[in-house]
């Protein structure tokens, strides 16, 4: 009997069998030891076209295919390498300098070796996966040596040896025997053996390379011996500078958080404050809170000072020391660049700012102490302290590919996620399908941000699909903008009339005619945009005995069917509104009721809510009358068809005459509106025309205005006015009203400086009235479109307008800044928007019609409701020009076109530019510029070209996928 | 990676096996002891016996159990295994099931075969390496069995590294590491027949690639008989050789 | 432990020796399945399966619970399986079976590993909440293949289930009731079907008789057994046999295909018994699924 002993087995295999002990520490403290088999060979080949030995023994798959050999026959020399060379990295080399391998013009005929490409994986997976891709493409000529498991080059950690220490050895043992194989080769075919060069900054390897015979070199000295080794140097010296400042790095955690208590006796006592934290939309480093007790908002800037906050979160700051106060910055950055070789998987504590950061900081800082004398650009500034109310919620994106360890497919791993919005930063995500994720758009949760952690950890929630389909791209703007998109549930269903498509206007005189008008005589049509099927209003007009004219609008009279407080009211409620997105419509209410029982369709009845008003030929309003009703419309025009029918001079029955009347009168309006100084905005709309088969954007125009348009929202415009002052009146604390607050003067300051810099223009913003008529007088003789440019931006100052309910403001704050006019609300969409049917409910009470629901005269429900439909509102406008985005990224895929431009805003390193045809814009960020002149806006670029603010520009619009969100987007470059 | 696996290994080559027949002198009527790579188990066969209990009484033939133990340091976590535990479960019935239709159980009728396996250290391939010392084991005991039973797993890697957009190698005999990483099957054959008497895989696979991996499985199989049958002559030499030299 | 009526010899034989010309019992084709009957129940995630007298019920439930400490990103999904006196007189309370114990290992290693069930998206906050699915398989009547049945089952289950919306805004935690929010399905990433073939030597041409949905006597009768479970993209999640008859790769190749093939028309099979239920579900004055939706198109 033998016992469990090792029997001898064949010698000769015996030494190709080597172990490899290491101990794993975990996270948690639990330490374990693993062992490993390594089974040490001699058929690994060097590669060398040189080498005929090797190719001979060359090793085959289960195909039976060999890979082609990488390394040239006559690589090239350099001075000091005349007869050629083979590099040979080591690990720092490529962590450090990887731009300039990349470098097209230098480092060919590089060996990877094993041990290296080991080290660069554990210490930056992007970078690794940018050297996997090297050593696979064929141009460089990059070949990765199993150095580890080749018999000779194996090499066992000795006694005292630190890793480092070993792994230098190994590569230079391997150096060694590469220079000993390829002298062999070249011997045996008589060529000149090419130099294995060994690349290290480490002096004592380089010491020792040296003591033990082999060619070394830095990387210095090596790139001094390159052609164009300027250019080279400026890239190897600018990533060497991070290295040396990595040493002396900082804080490497966020300051703790203050206690709620302390948080909120600062607050009260005045030495902290208490805002709403936003990120800047051109710069990740550097956000805004806007507090009370300040009129301008307190700059917060770095990572250290935002601590932890994420857009939209409720913080509380404390204020920096007034040497600290800074101007905003005028630079774009962008986390990407700031990020890009980071590992999503580090277990030790790293520091929360990179030296990449800091030195964006300090540049930053340098540049202002310059500008020192424009202090009434100076912003106090301000660090967080505390986060009262977290904002986080879902958010969708994708997984940075170079963040994803692609050959492990079953583990779980952290790779990072980048959220569509730029304004928060990535999140860290454990997962074990990153594999399955790459490409897809998915939705991600943020659940912690730990004081030791530069990114916050959030988990995964779902996949939409594929990145760039449609589906994938609609869902994720619904999501990243809460619009609430799912089947209406049961609860909501129950709530429509039983007789569903079927149900009719009952008989008259039966009941749901009490109270109400019978309209079915007058001539109503509606005019909507083509194929519009939730008609919301109609119109009639005709002239009246007295020789003034009668015109109504009749607006769908949705209350009647959503009664206040059951489920569909508070479904519609909380959905706010309609969204249009440019192929679908996300409804407020269901469609049975949108799109059919509301909808005002021609040829049917329908119960609608009238006013009605007599009005002189000048078109002034003699009387107003509000009424329930049941109406008939006679035709449903769309824009164009109505405008045909009206030029079309032979028709002249009753119809039409009536539509030339309402367009006379509202010719009328809208001077008398533009007297009163109402603004003429510009926003740039476009139209995306589809194909009708495929459903893809097939081309894209600007959006064209008819009159028919202007009188259809004249007469909105009129009844929203009149309807607001008969539901002030009998609710003065809660009538649901809508404002638009006067811009501070202030908005325009850089407007105004701009205008007069570079067109000697002067911009007057003390009335609606006076920015009217001034922007009227902006035009360029040589640029027509400057006008367009000028309004678009002068939109941009504006505030946004907003729903209120009136108890909350004084009455002169009512007004509407850009319609001009004291008293504003929304009537005439109840279909979809709810703010028109709390006003319908509270008109129908004004005029004793039905008794007014509790929620729409306590004051807190109001406010409630209100506060809620100003974000649905913007979130739908935001979602709708996403989409149009979205769209006009697809229609241009594939098409690189050169298109005028305009440049709309300058910084020192960028510019924006709007490029009118698309109604898009873009950024163009300028690595290197020469010159800026902040104060005449003209950038210098390093070819010599200037930028110069509102200047036409060529650029080419090519749409890429943006790295950054994997969204198509389009792209501009100067052309 | 360059042809190369996480070990060293090329494709179609098996890790380090080393096997040793009766290695427990004591208590059983055959054991063997068997290394794969690092992987490492020992097996004790007892019976034909008395039945452990009435239960197991099977009128014209031998039953046989099998009873698994993973030694708690077994793998790189320290983990207790119990009795109950169901892949320690699956495993038994597994190698019970595979035995009974290999071994000759109609000679032994109203008795039983007892295997009793320990798991000393795991790195891939367990279910394999149990069915290969089992059937060391019974030999060792001399109980008559069809033929050797082998089982040898195999894997399939993954294409990403390999950008000719050929199907990407099988892998034969997968250690713990790629076991965890890729999929992978255990084949067990009869003898040199390339029949299949036991399959078993867990992940999920294109069932174009299973044809691969079942053929690299087989030919792994008919190579690890190739090592026992071997170990057996030879340790049966020297049982002989000590008989005749008394 | 009450033995199974052991069958006669001339029966045995008689079995046999027809399948032995392709020839079943109960006159099917060897490779051709009973009828599969499926009933739902009122609530999501209830299901009755029927194989020809296989009878097995499936129900699927969830509750919110604190992770295991080594997963905190994960949801977790459990089966269970109850097998009694009920399903046939072999089985015994609280005593599990080998069939037992395979039984619920085939079912785990075929929906649970294969990752059928997308468990991070079962995640409600890291570390804190997360939903917990439990599926109860119970075994009613036992006719043979119960494994294929109640693999049927789970996912017929799983895939008819609705979780609850939870809507996760800053620290606070919603559940919103099922009128409120209609409930979304699980991420099922595809459904992994059980096909195990019996097999009973070979045929007078030499070829291995390998037979589809066993009854109860075949299962008794057989030789060896293999279960593929397979989705209807052709990926296999899972092959076991272990021990019984040996056989030629080649066969279990053929099998393995063969299965793809079968799991295709089962696939169908259970969509369109989960559509027909949804349509009887909504069914009253209104069309749901159009009345319900509110993406339109413009």
């Amino acid at each position: 009997m033998t016992s469990i002993k090792r029997m001898l087995v064949d010698p000769s295999s015996n030494d190709s069998i080597t172990s490899k002990v290491y101990i794993r520490s975990a996270k948690s403290g639990k330490v374990t030891k693993i062992v490993r088999e390594i089974y040490l060979r001699t058929d690994i080949p060097c590669s060398s076209r040189l080498c005929r030995a090797c190719l001979a023994n060359a090793p085959v798959d289960s195909n039976n295919r060999s890979r082609p050999f990488v390394l040239s026959e006559k690589p090239a020399g350099t001075t000091q390498y005349k007869h050629g060379h083979y590099l040979m990295p080591d690990t720092n080399i490529f962590l450090q300098c990887m731009d300039a391998i990349e470098h097209k013009s230098a480092f060919y005929d590089v060996i990877v070796l094993q041990t290296v490409l080991d080290e660069v994986k554990n210490q930056s997976l992007p970078l690794y996966n940018r050297l996997v891709s090297l050593t696979k493409a064929d141009e460089k000529r990059f070949y990765v040596f199993h150095n580890e498991f080749r018999q000779e080059t194996h090499v066992k950690r000795g006694q005292e040896e630190s890793i480092n220490d070993r792994n230098d050895r190994a590569i230079r043992v391997a150096c060694k025997w590469y220079q000993k194989h390829i002298e062999q080769a070249a011997a045996s075919s008589s060529a000149t053996a090419p130099a294995i060069v060994m690349l290290t900054n480490d002096k004592a390897n380089l010491a020792k390379a040296k003591s033990e015979g082999l060619n070394s070199t830095d990387l210095n000295g090596y790139v001094k011996g390159l052609k164009n080794a300027d250019e080279l140097l400026d890239m190897i010296s600018s990533s060497l500078q991070d290295l040396e400042k990595k040493a002396n790095r900082g804080a490497n955690v966020y300051a703790e958080y203050f206690s709620l208590p302390k948080m909120n006796t600062g607050v009260r006592n005045g030495t902290l404050h208490q805002g709403t934290f936003h990120t800047s939309t051109y710069n990740s480093l550097e956000g805004t809170v806007g507090v009370p007790s300040f009129d301008k908002h307190l700059l917060i800037v770095g990572l250290e000072n935002m601590n932890r906050a994420i857009d939209g979160d409720q913080v509380v700051v404390e204020l920096l020391p007034q040497d600290q106060w800074k101007k905003q910055s005028d630079k774009l950055v962008d986390q990407d660049t700031l990020t890009k070789n980071e590992n999503a998987d580090v277990d030790e504590v790293e520091a929360i700012v990179t030296e990449r950061e800091r030195r964006a900081l300090i540049d930053e800082a340098k540049r202002i102490q310059r500008s020192q004398d424009e202090s009434q650009k100076v912003q106090p500034t301000a660090k967080i302290v505390g986060v009262l109310k977290r904002n986080w919620r879902s958010y969708v994106g994708h997984i940075d590919p170079n963040s994803v360890n692609r050959a492990k497919s079953g583990g779980q791993q952290v790779v990072f996620f980048r959220p569509l919005d730029k304004k928060i930063p990535r999140i860290r995500v454990f997962t074990r399908q990153a594999t399955q994720l790459l490409g897809q758009r998915i939705v991600v949760n943020i659940d912690t941000w730990d004081r030791t952690s530069r990114f916050p950890v959030g988990h995964f929630v779902r996949a939409l699909g594929e990145l760039e389909s449609k589906e994938a791209e609609t869902e994720a703007l619904l999501l990243e903008y809460d619009v609430q998109y799912r089947p209406f549930p049961k609860a909501v269903l129950d709530c429509l009339p039983s007789e569903g498509h079927d149900w009719i206007v009952p008989e008259k005189g039966t009941s749901g005619w009490e109270k109400r008008v019978d309209l079915r005589d007058l001539l109503v049509c509606s005019i909507d945009p083509p194929g519009c099927q939730d008609i919301d209003d109609a119109l009639h007009a005709r002239l009246l005995p007295n020789g003034n004219y009668e015109a109504g609008v009749h607006i769908a009279d949705v209350s009647h069917f959503v009664k206040p407080n059951n489920a569909m009211d508070d479904e519609a409620a909380s959905r706010g509104t309609t969204v249009y997105l440019v192929d679908k419509r996300i409804d407020m209410l269901p469609p049975l009721l949108g799109t059919d029982l509301c909808s005002l369709k021609p040829y049917v009845e329908r119960y609608a809510f009238s006013v009605i008003w007599e009005m002189t030929p000048d078109a002034k309003i003699v009387n107003t009358k509000f009424t329930k009703s049941v109406i008939k419309s006679r035709e449903a025009f769309a824009y164009k068809a109505a405008q045909m029918r009206i030029d079309d001079k032979s028709q002249t029955d009753p119809l039409t005459e009536g539509m030339r009347i309402l367009l006379m009168l509202s010719k009328k309006l809208k001077q008398a509106r533009m007297d009163a100084g109402a603004l003429n905005l510009a926003s740039p709309e476009v139209k995306i025309h589809m194909e009708s088969e495929t459903s893809d954007p097939a081309s894209i125009e600007v959006k064209e205005l008819l009159e028919t348009n202007s009188l259809v929202e004249e007469f909105m415009l009129c009844a929203n006015i009149s309807v607001a002052r008969k539901i002030y009146e009998a609710f003065p604390q809660t009538a649901m009203l809508r404002r638009h607050g006067a811009p501070p003067a202030t908005n325009f300051d850089d407007l105004r400086s701009q205008l007069r810099a570079r067109k000697g223009l002067d911009l007057r913003v003390e009335s609606s009235k006076a920015l009217a008529d001034s922007l009227d007088g902006c035009v360029d003789p040589q640029e027509a479109y400057f006008n367009t440019l000028v309004r678009i931006i002068a939109t941009r100052c504006m505030l946004p307008a907003e729903y209120f309910s009136s108890g909350t403001q004084a009455y002169p704050e009512f007004r509407h800044y850009g319609l001009a006019t004291d008293i504003y609300t929304h009537f005439t969409s109840p279909i979809r928007r709810y703010a028109d049917l709390a006003a319908h409910r509270q008109l129908a009470a004004a005029i004793e019609y039905e008794a007014l629901d509790e929620t729409l005269y306590n004051k807190n429900k109001m406010d409630a409701v209100v506060k809620n439909i100003n974000i649905r509102h913007r979130n739908a406008q935001f979602a709708g020009r996403a989409s149009i985005e979205y769209y006009v990224g697809q229609a241009l895929k594939n098409k690189s076109t050169e298109q005028e431009g305009f440049v709309a805003k300058i910084f020192s390193n960028g510019f924006v530019v709007f490029v009118p045809k698309f109604g898009i814009e873009g950024t163009i960020k300028v690595e290197t510029a020469k010159t800026y002149d902040a104060d005449e806006y003209i950038l210098e670029l390093e070819d010599g070209r200037k930028v110069v603010l509102f200047d036409k520009v060529k650029v080419m619009v090519n749409v890429v996928k943006e790295q950054a969100t994997g969204r198509r987007k389009t792209e501009l470059t100067l052309a | 990676m360059e042809g190369l696996r996480n070990d060293g290994r090329r494709w179609n080559e098996l890790r380090r096996i080393h096997c040793q027949l009766s290695t427990s002198s004591t208590n059983a009527d055959g054991s063997s002891y068997i290394e794969q790579g690092f992987t490492k188990v020992l097996c004790n066969v007892t019976g034909p016996a008395e039945p452990s209990s009435r239960q197991k009484v099977k009128q014209d033939a031998a039953t046989v159990t099998c009873e698994v133990y993973f030694a708690a340091f077994s793998g790189t976590d320290r983990i207790k295994r119990g009795r109950n535990d169901k892949k320690v479960q699956e495993l038994q019935t597994a190698i019970q099931k595979t035995f009974a239709s290999v071994i000759l159980t109609h000679l032994f009728s109203r008795s039983e075969i007892t295997i009793s396996i320990h798991i000393l250290s795991q790195d891939g391939g367990t279910l394999a390496a149990c069915i290969n010392a089992t059937t060391l084991a019974l030999i060792d005991a001399g109980i008559p069995l069809k033929d050797y039973v082998c089982a040898c797993t195999s894997g399939q890697s993954t294409s990403i590294f390999d950008n000719e957009g050929s199907t990407p190698d099988p892998w034969l005999d997968v250690n713990y590491l790629e076991e965890s990483d890729i999929p992978s099957l255990t084949v067990a054959t009869v003898g040199e027949t390339e029949k299949i008497v036991a399959l078993s895989m867990e992940n999920k696979v294109r069932i174009e690639m299973l044809e691969g991996m079942i053929a690299v499985g087989i030919s792994g199989c008919a190579k690890v008989k190739g090592i026992m049958d071997a170990e057996v002559r030879r340790y049966g030499k020297t049982r002989l050789e000590a008989a005749t030299g008394e | 432990m009450p033995k199974e009526p052991e069958i006669s010899l001339a029966e045995k034989t008689f079995v046999l020796e027809a399948l032995k010309q392709n020839l079943r019992v109960d006159g099917r084709n060897i490779h051709s399945f009973r009828d599969i009957q499926f009933s739902f129940g009122d609530d999501y995630g209830f299901v009755d399966v029927r194989l020809g007298k296989t009878r097995v019920l499936a129900r699927i439930s969830a509750e919110i619970i604190r992770p295991r400490p080594d997963r905190p990103f994960e949801g977790t999904f459990t089966i269970s399986t109850e097998m009694g006196p009920m399903a046939s007189p072999s089985f015994e309370v609280g005593r599990p079976t080998d069939l037992d114990n395979t039984l619920s290992r085939l079912l785990e290693k075929s929906i649970r590993r294969s990752t059928a069930l997308d468990l991070e998206s079962l995640c409600i906050v890291t570390a804190q909440r997360v939903w917990s699915l439990r599926a109860d398989l119970h075994f009613l009547s036992h006719d043979g293949n119960l494994i294929d049945t109640a693999c049927i089952a789970t996912i017929t289950a799983l895939a008819h289930f609705r979780l609850p919306v939870v809507t996760v805004s800053g620290e606070d935690i919603t559940i919103h009731p099922v009128t409120e929010r209609v409930p979304v399905p699980l991420s099922l990433l595809h459904w992994p079907i059980c096909v195990t073939f019996s097999f009973f030597g070979e045929d007078d041409d030499g070829e291995m008789v390998c037979v589809l949905d066993a009854t109860a006597q075949e299962e008794a009768l057989r030789e060896g057994d293999m279960t593929v479970t397979v989705n209807k993209n052709g990926e296999v999640c899972q092959i076991s046999k272990s021990g019984g008859v040996a056989v030629e790769a080649e066969t279990l190749m053929k099998c393995a295909r063969k299965a793809a093939e079968k799991v295709k028309g089962i696939d169908k099979l259970i969509a369109s018994a989960l559509r027909g239920d949804e349509i009887a579900r909504n069914k009253g004055n209104l069309d749901w699924l159009k009345e319900g939706r509110s993406e339109n198109e413009r």
